[in-house]
């Protein structure tokens, strides 16, 4: 009961010490809340809609204009501007103005009457990547269209049905399935790593911070005094506040995805209340893990800070983990972020049953054993070591 | 002449503080060396191939297996198994052993016979977006050829041409510009430098001020500053920090992207033009915001996580056009919103200084606006004691 009352008592002392400095209020509540709005929101729309694209028509007949409007309506694209030539659509797309334009030369319209296939061409800015690929793809489905309206009329003419016309345009058909996000939602794609990803980060930087700050302020004695000296009672004492805060950090992220903006979750909610919980403590023993590493307040953040930020790219939710160098997809196993990222792709996106998720979340819980190997080590920083200013 | 004199020793004394304080030559130094390489080092294949692939082909005929066979031969896509039935194949992608799936009806080649059209279904583990868009294109590249191999059949005696005219009346060409490659590296690196260049100003001016924050509290406030008016405090501080990063720039934007072959069409004059105002904007954007440091670490957890928020809000991910009003707003407050913009137009899409007027002109109002309230934050912090 002692050792209770210890940690209790190490826990409000932490408590009070965190309320009065703005930075934990800053980075534990105030700046996840506005990260995970910030993102949310942005990408509100799931597929940008009518992005901005320029039209070069040097035809300009009845028949070009009506593929014009037919593009116009596209989801994707919105024509803002017509250009007089190429030259000009570049120099807009140079500015910033459009992602992509769509090329229709001289003559086309009599030369498709006439059965000299013209050409007609379209030029996307791919710096742009997202909007990039969605103006080219409403711009080909668009080619394909045109196309293929004039192929069917003269099919219609001799006598085909729909169906047989189809069967002779298209022998072979691709229908894509896009399982579990039909959308092709990016905020689903992007926001569900992302934000748990921000949480990540946070909670080793501030775990380091309030840890260390003790050895800054020459107060670690009297910290440790509390618990007789024992080192797993006072970081358990320090953590516990936290601990609670990010939890409930970590509750208001799933709510926000699962339950505001509904994205997939297909597993139900509590695997996924299970890899946050596991997320946020894997972190935290990360934190705790890199103070014993490297004795030094700024060292040890800096490591953090170099794990946190590497922890996006390598998890692979933007981009496969398949395609980056070997070394660095062994690598990836010692990131939180990676295991929370594939349970969530099993639970929540693709509702697999718990077993399949099973190693990843064995790894989560093994990174708890990391600070042990270097408890000793940091409790004899804390008490022994002198901050140099 | 004695303001040039205290300026230059402000900076000499500035400069050194800098260089002998092992947490800012993190900052300013190792961080903008390794961090590009290790991006670079990460999207170097910028694109995903051979994405593990299996087949439940239901109509086991040759034009079956020569589709199958087609695919397989794609950059993107790699068969890795074909499957006796679908239920193998999904526990095949649950496994994560492969993450698409091609099915392949048991009519397949008997439609195509008999001039009836026949239907390829697609699946894709949605865990990523580039699987999708590989086993799509790929898929559809293959279905375009055998189409118009299967039209020949169906015009005997046509040529070339003739069956050209049937398969596409109106013939289109795409064409990418700049990134031809679509590739990651290409789209994602250089807005990552220019993120780089304003975090690590901000994080190595944070920590500095932190550090004489801490030093007023105890008492004992740096030497050189005695006898020095505000702005000459600030001009000393502000070109060494800008000094220190136009060399940091210069390995940026000229070594790094052609050490990994990344596009760069730009003419120096063009950069140069532009960096100038960006670094300056930086510069008294990090002096500016350097006045709420309390201490040396709290800039690092106060300002780290924020580097990913920025990047998308500069428009280069998600399009600059459908971002909300508020959060457009919020993103002119910095200057690696137009660092980023302007950056990558010059370097990928070849754009000149007048194409980037816009971005331009906002920089150096960035500068003109962080430079006054920068000179407002010295003028409190160093003006009433030590200015005699």
């Amino acid at each position: 009961m002692n050792a209770l009352k210890q940690v209790i008592a190490i826990a409000k002392r932490e408590q009070k010490r965190m309320l009065a400095r703005g930075i934990y209020t800053f980075c534990m509540v105030l700046a996840p809340i506005v990260a995970f709005l910030f993102f949310t929101t942005l990408m509100g729309e799931g597929l940008p809609a009518d992005l901005p694209a320029g039209i070069v028509d040097e035809d300009n007949t009845a028949t070009t204009r009506e593929v014009i409007r037919n593009l116009d309506s596209f989801q994707q694209t919105d024509i803002i501007e017509h250009y007089p030539d190429v030259a000009s659509a570049r120099k807009a797309m140079q500015k910033g103005k459009i992602y992509a334009f769509y090329y229709i030369p001289k003559g086309t319209t009599q030369l498709a009457i006439s059965g000299k296939q013209p050409t007609v061409s379209f030029y996307t800015a791919a710096s742009y990547l997202i909007p990039g690929s969605l103006e080219y793809r409403d711009m080909k489905m668009m080619s394909e269209y045109a196309s293929g309206a004039v192929g069917r009329a003269t099919l219609y003419a001799k006598g085909y049905t729909e169906d047989q016309a189809m069967a002779v345009l298209q022998p072979i058909k691709m229908e894509m399935h896009a399982v579990n996000n039909p959308s092709l939602n990016y905020s689903v794609y992007l926001c569900n790593t992302i934000l748990p990803g921000i949480i990540m980060l946070l909670i080793m930087q501030v775990s380091i911070y309030s840890i260390y700050v003790e050895l800054k302020e020459e107060t670690s004695k009297e910290w440790l005094a509390m618990a007789d000296n024992d080192i797993v009672k006072a970081l358990i004492g320090k953590l516990l506040p936290q601990v609670t805060t990010w939890l409930l950090m970590g509750l208001f992220c799933l709510f926000l995805l699962y339950g505001v903006w509904k994205f997939p979750l297909n597993s139900g909610i509590w695997p996924m209340l299970l890899n946050m919980f596991l997320l946020i403590n894997a972190s935290l023993a990360l934190g705790v893990f890199f103070c014993g590493l490297v004795p030094s307040l700024r060292w040890a953040l800096s490591l953090a800070t170099l794990w946190g930020v590497l922890s996006f790219p390598i998890s692979g939710f933007s981009f496969p983990q398949m395609a980056f160098p070997e070394p660095l997809r062994g690598l990836s196993w010692l990131f939180p972020l990676r295991h929370y990222f594939l349970i969530y792709v099993d639970q929540a996106l693709n509702g697999l049953p718990l077993y399949y998720s099973w190693l990843n979340i064995a790894i989560q819980i093994a990174f708890w054993g990391l600070p042990i190997l270097v408890l000793q080590r940091l409790r004899k920083f804390l008490l022994e070591y002198h901050y140099t200013h | 002449m004695k303001w040039l004199r205290n300026t230059i020793e402000v900076w000499a004394y500035a400069m050194r503080a800098a260089l002998l304080d092992e947490g800012v030559v993190v900052f300013f130094v190792i961080v903008p060396l390794l961090y590009p390489l290790l991006y670079a080092y990460l999207y170097n294949n910028e694109s995903v191939r051979e994405v593990p692939t299996v087949v439940v082909d239901n109509s086991h005929s040759q034009l079956s297996r020569e589709f199958t066979r087609r695919v397989d031969a794609t950059a993107d896509v790699q068969i890795i198994s074909h499957c006796q039935d679908m239920e193998e194949a999904k526990e095949m992608i649950h496994r994560r052993d492969a993450y698409c799936l091609i099915y392949i009806p048991k009519d397949f080649e008997k439609d195509v016979a008999e001039h009836r059209q026949t239907v390829v279904e697609l699946y894709s583990d949605m865990s990523g977006l580039l699987y999708y868009k590989a086993v799509l294109s790929s898929c559809t590249e293959v279905s375009l050829d055998m189409n118009k191999e299967i039209k020949a059949q169906l015009i005997p005696g046509a040529t070339e041409e003739q069956i050209s005219v049937f398969q596409y009346p109106i013939e289109y060409k795409y064409v990418p510009m700049f990134n031809t490659q679509s590739g990651f590296a290409s789209f994602l690196i250089p807005a990552v430098l220019m993120m780089i260049i304003q975090q690590t100003m901000v994080l190595g001016v944070g920590m500095m001020a932190g550090e004489e924050r801490e030093k007023v509290r105890r008492g004992i406030a740096s030497k050189w500053i005695i006898g020095k008016n505000p702005i000459e405090i600030l001009i000393g501080q502000s070109t060494v920090i800008f000094s220190i990063y136009v060399m940091i720039a210069v390995y940026l934007v000229c070594i790094v992207p052609p050490l990994f072959g990344l596009i760069h069409i730009w003419r120096w004059q063009t950069l140069l033009a532009f960096m100038v105002p960006y670094i300056a904007a930086c510069t008294f954007f990090s002096i500016s915001l350097s006045s709420i440091a309390h201490d040396r670490e709290s800039f690092i957890i106060m300002f780290v996580f924020l580097s990913i928020p920025l990047l998308f809000a500069s428009g280069i991910s998600w399009p600059a056009s459908n971002i909300p009003i508020f959060w457009k707003g919020f993103s002119w407050v910095f200057p690696s919103t137009f660092g980023i913009n302007g950056y990558v137009r010059i370097t990928e899409m070849g754009a000149t200084l007048e194409d980037v007027q816009h971005e331009l002109n906002v920089l150096w109002i960035h500068t003109i606006v962080y430079f006054c309230i920068s000179y407002l934050v010295y003028k409190r912090t160093y003006g009433k004691q030590l200015w005699a």
